[in-house]
C-alpha cells in the first residue's frame, strides 16, 4: 500500500465509562488536526452495530485506508473493528486501537489531565497507523481426528462425541483397562445405581466404535505441531506409533489424597480405612472389623481437602455426597449401628443431592459438626478425639470403623504432560483453563482441551458435561476443516542473518530453525505466534515482527515524546 | 441442500455459548430470545466470583460475536410458539413480537427514550425495579442488538390510543424508525437439533414474609444488590440505601433453598459464592461497614472458591451459622433475629441493609415448554436429563438438548461447560446430516 494514508479516527464514549472522565468531543476535535487524519468522530458505543456502521460508511465515503478506534483494550474489541473494516473492504491489519478506557479513564480521576493523556494516546496510535502495512489473512487445513489422553469416564465420553461426529479418535490409556477411577466405585450418588451398569455399556461402546482406536498400556510421549495439525507420538507395549490429528483432549483424571500424610488420623490401624476402600467393602457387602459387625461407623469428611497445612486449600467437591451415600448404605446394611458423619460444612449441591442428604438423616445417619484432632487405639476399637464445634465441647468418641473421606489431588505425574504440551497449571496443581468463567475447557495452547478432574475435582455428571464440552471445542476445527493462523508473524531478512541461532533458543513455540544449506534462520509462519521474542533477541536486527516493526513502534514513540 | 441447522431457545450465556460453538463449527444457528436483547442473567451481574472479573466486560464480547457471526441468525423479542418433529427434522414456528421500531432504521441513539412522556416512570426490569425507564427503551446500554423497543404495556399510545397531541418519540427520532403500525409476524424454521437454554427464575421473596421484603425498603434480593453495586447500575456502583451508605449489612443465605416448606428442598448452588462476593464488594466500597453473613453450610466447592471464601472471611466479614427467623423494625433501623447455632442461643443483629439470597427456581413456563417439546421434568421442577450421570444434557427426545440452569441451578463455568456439552450432542446430529447430504 503506497498510497498516502487516509485515516479515520473514532473516539468511543463507552456509555459513561470513558466520557465521564475524558472529554471525548475534545479528543475527537484534536484528532482531526493530526497528520493524515481525514475524518474524526465520537460516538456513544463504537462497538455497537450503528457504531461499526459509522466506520464502514466513512471507509466508503472518505476512501479511508486506515482506521483508528480509541476505546477499550484491543483484547476486547480489536476483532470487532477488524471485522467491521474487513466487511467494508479494508485489510483488517490497517486498523489500530488506542486504549483510552483501561489505560486512561478507568485509572484517572482528573478530567482535564485524563483528556490530555487520551489525546497523546490517540496521537501516538495515529502515527503508528500511518506506517501500517496490510497483512494476509491465512488459514491452514486441518487433519481430521483427535487424540484423547485418558480412558476414564471423561476420556470415554469425549471420545464418543468426537467419533460419533464422524472423526477418527485415538484414545490413549496408561493402564491395562478402560473405566478409570469410576470403575473402582460401587454405586453412584444420588441415584444409587450400580456403577457396573453405567460403565459396562460405555466401555463396550468405546471398544466397538469403528472410529475409535484404543491404545491401552500406552502413553503420549511427544507432541509436535499446532492446532489443526498435531503429530502425537504414542508409546506402548507394542512400540511407538505416531498419529496425526487436529485437536487433543486431556482427560488424565486425579489422584486421591494419601491419608498417611495426616498421621494423626491413624490410617495404620485396621479399623481406619479410606472411602475408596469402603467402596470395595460395600461392593463385597463385608463391613466386618476383626470378624465382627461394627456397632459404630464414623465418617470423617475433608481429609486432605480444605486443609492449608497439607497444601490443599480447596474443596474436593465430591466427598460430601459420596460420604452421604456410603453412610446411607451402611445404615441399610446395619440398621442398628450408630452411623455418624463428622463434617465442617455439608456441601450437597448437585441435582437431587440435598434431597439425598435429607433422606440419609431421616434414615438415622447422624451428622455432627466437628474436627478430629487425633485417632488412637483402645482395645479392638479406636477413639476419635476432637471437638464438636456446635456444642463447643471436646469429645472422645469410641468407634469400630472409621472411614476417611479422602480428597482429590492433581496427578503425581501431571508435570510430565504439562511440560510436554506447555500447559499451565493453577495454584491448586490442576491444569489451568483459559478463563475461569467463560473458557472452562480451553487451554493456553490452541487445540488442546481439558476434560474432567484433571482441571479440578468434579462429580460424574459434571465430568461428563465437561468432557462433552471439550469434545465440542475439539470438534470445531475438525468440522470447519480449516484453522486461521497468526498473520503478524516474524520474518527473517536473510541478508542480515548471521545464523547464530539465538532466535531458535528463545522461541517458546519452536518456529525458527536454521537452514543448514544457507546457514540462516527461517521462521515457520504456521508455528509463529507473533510474540516478538526472536526479534528482540536477534543481535543482527535481522528479524522483523510484522505489524510491530521498528518504524511503526518508533513513529508511535516519536509522537509521544516529540 | 440447505446447511444443517440448530435452534437455540434462550439467549443467556448458555444459549450464547451453544450458538457460538455450533456456528463456529460451520453450522447454522438460530438463536431465539424473548427479551429485546440477548445477555440474560449474566448481563445483570456486577462482578463474577471468584476472580471478580466484571461480568459484562467478559460477556459483551461474546454478545457482539453472536451479533456479527455469519452463521448465527439472531431473533430477539421472539418466542417459539410450536415445534413439530417429523422424522429427524424439527419444524418450529417463531413469533416476532412487534417492537414498534424499525430495526433497520434505528441507530440506538436513545433520543426517543429521552423524549418519552413516561421517561423515568416505568419500573426497569433489567435493574430489578431499583430504577425507572421510559416506555421506549433498551434493557441496557450494551444490548445486542442495540435497537429500541416500545413496551406495549407502558406506552401511552399503545395502551390508551393517545399520547398528548404528538408522539414525542416519533418527533425525536432522527432516523424515522418509530412505527406504531408494526404487527406481529411469524417465521417458520426447519432445524435438525434444538437446544433449550431458557434459564431460571428467582423465588419470590414475599413467600418468606418474615424477612419483610416489600415492606422494608432496606431489604433487597441478591440480584437487586448486583444492580446496586454495578458500575453501570442506577447508582453507578455506590451502595446506597435510602440515599445513605449502610453501616451494618446482613446477608441471609438459603432464602427458600434447602427449605421443603417453600417447595425448594434443593440447594441453589450459587448463593454461597455470590454472597461471599457481595460481602467482599461491601467491604471494598464501605471499609468500616459491619458485615454479617447468616448461613447453614458454606458451600464453596468450585475451582478457587474455597480460597475466595477464606479471603472474604479474613476481610472482617462475620460468618454466623444460623437461620434467621425474622426481620423487624426498631427505630429507624432493622433487626435480624436469628438462632446462632454455634453459640446455641438467639441473637439480634441490627442492619441498615438486608440482602436475601433467594432460591433459583424453574421458570414459570417450564411446564408449557415441556408440553411444547414433549420433555419430562424432574421432581424439583427442572427439565429432566436422559441419564443423570452419563447423559446430562440429552433429553428423552432425540435431537433436543438442555443447556444451563433449566436443568438444575449452576454457576457460570458449569453453565458454559454444559452449553458446550449440548452443542457437542447437537454437532453429532448436525455432522451426520451434513454427511448424508453430501
Amino acid at each position: 500500500m503506497e498510497s498516502k494514508p487516509r485515516i479515520g479516527v473514532y473516539i468511543c464514549h463507552c456509555g459513561v465509562n470513558i466520557s465521564a472522565t475524558v472529554d471525548v468531543e475534545q479528543v475527537a476535535e484534536f484528532a482531526a488536526t493530526l497528520p493524515n487524519v481525514v475524518v474524526s468522530r465520537d460516538y456513544l458505543y463504537m462497538c455497537s452495530d450503528p457504531g461499526q456502521g459509522l466506520i464502514q460508511e466513512d471507509i466508503e465515503t472518505y476512501d479511508l485506508n486506515r482506521v483508528v478506534v480509541a476505546s477499550c483494550s484491543p483484547r476486547m474489541h480489536e476483532p470487532t473493528f477488524q471485522g467491521a473494516a474487513q466487511q467494508a473492504g479494508m485489510n483488517p491489519y490497517l486498523v489500530e486501537m488506542a486504549n483510552i478506557r483501561e489505560q486512561c479513564s478507568w485509572v484517572h480521576s482528573d478530567r482535564e489531565r485524563a483528556t490530555e493523556k487520551a489525546k497523546w494516546l490517540v496521537a501516538s496510535v495515529v502515527a503508528k497507523a500511518a506506517e501500517l502495512s496490510p497483512l494476509e489473512e491465512r488459514e491452514v487445513d486441518v487433519t481430521p481426528g483427535s487424540v484423547v489422553v485418558g480412558g476414564g469416564v471423561a476420556g470415554m465420553a469425549a471420545a464418543l462425541d468426537v467419533a460419533d461426529a464422524g472423526f477418527p479418535v485415538y484414545l490413549v490409556e496408561k493402564s491395562e483397562r478402560l473405566g478409570g477411577r469410576l470403575a473402582e466405585l460401587n454405586r453412584t450418588f444420588p441415584t444409587l445405581e450400580p456403577v457396573a451398569d453405567l460403565i459396562g455399556p460405555l466401555i463396550e461402546r468405546v471398544q466397538t466404535h469403528p472410529a475409535i482406536t484404543l491404545f491401552l498400556n500406552a502413553q503420549v510421549t511427544n507432541v509436535e505441531g499446532y492446532v489443526g495439525n498435531f503429530k502425537v507420538k504414542v508409546t506402548g507395549q507394542e512400540g511407538e506409533r505416531q498419529v496425526e490429528v487436529g485437536s487433543i483432549i486431556i482427560a488424565t483424571g486425579y489422584d486421591l489424597f494419601d491419608p498417611q500424610r495426616k498421621p494423626e488420623l491413624g490410617y495404620e490401624y485396621p479399623n481406619v480405612i479410606t472411602s475408596l476402600e469402603m467402596e470395595q467393602r460395600l461392593f463385597d457387602g463385608d463391613l466386618a472389623v476383626n470378624g465382627r459387625e461394627p456397632q459404630r461407623v464414623t465418617f470423617i469428611q475433608c481429609v486432605g481437602s480444605r486443609d492449608v497445612q497439607v497444601g490443599n486449600p480447596y474443596c474436593s467437591r465430591v466427598c460430601c455426597m459420596y460420604t452421604a451415600k456410603q453412610a446411607s448404605l451402611v445404615k441399610d446394611i446395619l440398621p442398628n449401628a450408630d452411623v455418624t458423619v463428622l463434617y465442617m460444612d455439608v456441601r450437597t449441591f448437585g441435582k437431587g443431592a440435598e434431597e439425598f442428604y435429607d433422606e440419609a438423616r431421616a434414615k438415622g445417619v447422624r451428622y455432627r459438626k466437628g474436627n478430629v484432632s487425633e485417632i488412637y487405639r483402645r482395645g479392638e476399637r479406636v477413639v476419635l478425639s476432637g471437638e464438636d464445634t456446635l456444642l463447643g465441647q471436646p469429645f472422645d468418641w469410641e468407634t469400630d470403623l472409621v472411614v476417611l473421606a479422602v480428597g482429590m489431588e492433581s496427578r503425581a505425574d501431571i508435570s510430565e504432560l504439562s511440560t510436554m504440551l506447555k500447559l499451565p497449571r493453577s495454584a491448586d496443581g490442576f491444569f489451568l483453563e483459559l478463563h475461569p468463567k467463560l473458557r472452562p475447557v480451553d487451554t493456553a495452547v490452541n487445540g488442546v482441551f481439558l476434560a474432567g478432574c484433571c482441571q479440578g475435582p468434579k462429580d460424574i455428571p459434571d465430568t461428563v458435561a465437561q468432557a462433552k464440552a471439550a469434545a465440542s471445542s475439539a470438534l470445531i476445527p475438525l468440522l470447519k476443516g480449516t484453522v486461521p493462523v497468526e498473520s503478524a508473524t516474524a520474518v527473517v531478512d536473510a541478508d542480515l542473518c548471521a545464523g547464530c541461532g539465538m532466535c531458535v533458543d528463545v522461541c517458546p513455540y519452536g518456529a525458527p530453525a536454521l537452514d543448514l544449506l544457507w546457514g540462516v534462520s527461517k521462521i515457520n509462519a504456521v508455528l509463529c505466534k507473533g510474540c516478538g521474542a526472536c526479534a528482540t533477541a536477534c543481535p543482527s536486527k535481522a528479524i522483523n515482527l510484522q505489524h510491530f516493526t521498528p518504524e511503526q513502534i518508533l513513529a508511535q514513540v516519536d509522537a509521544l515524546v516529540g | 441442500m440447505s446447511k444443517p441447522a440448530a435452534l437455540i431457545i434462550g439467549g443467556g450465556i448458555a444459549g450464547i455459548q451453544a450458538a457460538l460453538d455450533i456456528a463456529d463449527a460451520g453450522f447454522k444457528a438460530y438463536l431465539v430470545e424473548r427479551e429485546p436483547s440477548i445477555g440474560g442473567r449474566m448481563a445483570q451481574l456486577d462482578k463474577t466470583f471468584p476472580t471478580l472479573d466484571c461480568s459484562s466486560c467478559i460477556l459483551t464480547p461474546k454478545m457482539v460475536d453472536v451479533g456479527r457471526h455469519s452463521n448465527i441468525e439472531l431473533m430477539t423479542y421472539c418466542e417459539v410458539v410450536s415445534v413439530e418433529k417429523e422424522e429427524d427434522i424439527f419444524r418450529a414456528r417463531v413469533r416476532q413480537k412487534p417492537r414498534y421500531v424499525d430495526m433497520d432504521r434505528c441507530t440506538g441513539c436513545g433520543l426517543c427514550a429521552l423524549a418519552c412522556r413516561r421517561k423515568d416512570r416505568i419500573l426497569h426490569e433489567f435493574d430489578e425495579g431499583i430504577a425507572k425507564r421510559s416506555s421506549i427503551y433498551v434493557p441496557f446500554p450494551q444490548a445486542v442488538p442495540l435497537k429500541y423497543t416500545i413496551d406495549p404495556e407502558a406506552c401511552l399510545y399503545l395502551t390508551r390510543g393517545k399520547c398528548g397531541n404528538t408522539f414525542l418519540c416519533k418527533d425525536a427520532c432522527p432516523a424515522d424508525a418509530i412505527d406504531f403500525e408494526q404487527q406481529e409476524t411469524f417465521v417458520d424454521l426447519e432445524v435438525d437439533a434444538v437446544i433449550i437454554a431458557t434459564g431460571f427464575d428467582l423465588m419470590d421473596p414475599t413467600l418468606k414474609p418474615e424477612f419483610g421484603y416489600g415492606v422494608y425498603p432496606e431489604v433487597m434480593t441478591g440480584i437487586q444488590f448486583e444492580r446496586l453495586s454495578s458500575a453501570s447500575g442506577p447508582t453507578m456502583g455506590k451502595i446506597l440505601v435510602n440515599g445513605k451508605e449502610p453501616k451494618d449489612v446482613v446477608f441471609i443465605k438459603c432464602v427458600g433453598s434447602r427449605d421443603p416448606h417453600t417447595g425448594v428442598p434443593y440447594c441453589s448452588r450459587v448463593c454461597c459464592m455470590y454472597t461471599a462476593k457481595h460481602a467482599h464488594l461491601v467491604r471494598d466500597r464501605i471499609p468500616d461497614a459491619n458485615i454479617t453473613v447468616f448461613y447453614i453450610d458454606v458451600r464453596a466447592f468450585g475451582k478457587g472458591y474455597e480460597e475466595f471464601y477464606d479471603r472474604v472471611k479474613h476481610e472482617r466479614v462475620r460468618y454466623r451459622r444460623g437461620e434467621p427467623s425474622e426481620v423487624y423494625r426498631r427505630g429507624d433501623r432493622l433487626v435480624v433475629l436469628a438462632e446462632d447455632t454455634m453459640l446455641g442461643r438467639p441473637v439480634e443483629v441490627e442492619a441498615d441493609l438486608v440482602v436475601l439470597a433467594t432460591a433459583v427456581v424453574p421458570r414459570g413456563d417450564t411446564a408449557d415448554v415441556a408440553e411444547l417439546l414433549g420433555l419430562e421434568r424432574s421432581p424439583d421442577g427442572f427439565f429432566q436429563e436422559a441419564n443423570v450421570h452419563l447423559r446430562p444434557v440429552d433429553t428423552v427426545v432425540e435431537g433436543i438438548y438442555l443447556a444451563g440452569c433449566n436443568q438444575s441451578p449452576k454457576d457460570i463455568p458449569d453453565t458454559v461447560a454444559q452449553a458446550k456439552a449440548a452443542a457437542a450432542s447437537a454437532m453429532r446430529v448436525l455432522a451426520r446430516r451434513r454427511r448424508q447430504s453430501t
